[in-house]
């Protein structure tokens, strides 16, 4: 459920929402079942730049499945 | 980090453990006077559609590169060694991921900040900032109507299904700047 921040903990000079992550993701997830919604593909990577993909190299070196 | 898992978010436990060591990064910046660093990319896509998009790569905006820097180093990150002068980003070796800064501001500066996202993530205290589902979307047609990319529509419309509560105003202020005037909402509800 959506909170607000005190503007001590906001960047700015009024309270602000703070989504909750885990509200969120049911929310979505009930949306999608309800208007069957297909989910969004994994990235293709077609357009990366040389420096993501020099990241994406050091990320598989890791042994990371993504 | 909380270590907690990711309960019943339907998120991807590793995408849960990114996002919390992120919000942890951020919150160290905020803890210093300065802004939090920004999520955008196919990290932000992934957050925002709960689907699996992301390849472990996580795409940041930041003012403060070199502060950011020094949380990051704080909390685990290292500059693989031997790497080629390609590399710009940082991995981080427990959680086989990596962070890049992309940018000082998202998409060329055009996001209003107040439409920037405070988030909780799952299992954690800390917050990160993110760019809100209207500005992502327009991103998306904005990247479809370069005719670089022509999924994007379709991921425009999953997007904007998923979020009927959306602000249609700006969302079609925004798609027209990315599109160069080409496209509105009605090209992604239609």
């Amino acid at each position: 459920m959506a909170s607000k921040t005190s503007p001590a903990e906001g960047e700015g000079t009024i309270p602000e929402t703070v989504i909750d992550m885990a509200e969120l993701g049911q929310r979505l997830a009930a949306r999608r079942k309800a208007a069957n919604i297909p989910h969004l593909p994994r990235n293709a990577g077609m357009d990366r730049t040389p420096s993501k993909q020099a990241l994406l190299d050091e990320i598989a070196k890791l042994g990371a499945k993504w | 980090m909380s270590g907690e898992g990711d309960g019943n978010s339907g998120y991807r436990p590793e995408f849960v453990a990114a996002l919390q060591l992120f919000a942890c990064v951020s919150e160290a910046m905020h803890a210093r006077g300065l802004q939090r660093p920004i999520l955008v990319g196919g990290a932000a896509a992934e957050f925002w559609s709960h689907s699996a998009v992301t390849t472990g790569d996580f795409d940041i905006c930041t003012t403060r590169q070199p502060e950011l820097e020094e949380e990051m180093l704080r909390s685990g990150f290292v500059r693989p060694s031997g790497a080629g002068a390609m590399l710009k980003g940082w991995v981080h070796p427990d959680l086989r991921l990596g962070f890049e800064v992309v940018a000082e501001v998202p998409m060329d500066g055009n996001v209003e900040p107040a439409r920037l996202r405070l988030i909780r993530p799952v299992g954690e205290t800390a917050l990160f900032r993110v760019i809100c589902v209207e500005d992502l979307i327009a991103d998306r047609m904005g990247q479809y109507a370069s005719r670089s990319a022509p999924d994007r529509i379709d991921q425009a419309r999953m997007l904007l299904s998923l979020h009927p509560d959306a602000d249609m105003d700006y969302l079609e202020r925004r798609t027209r700047e990315e599109s160069m005037g080409d496209y509105g909402v009605e090209d992604i509800t239609g």
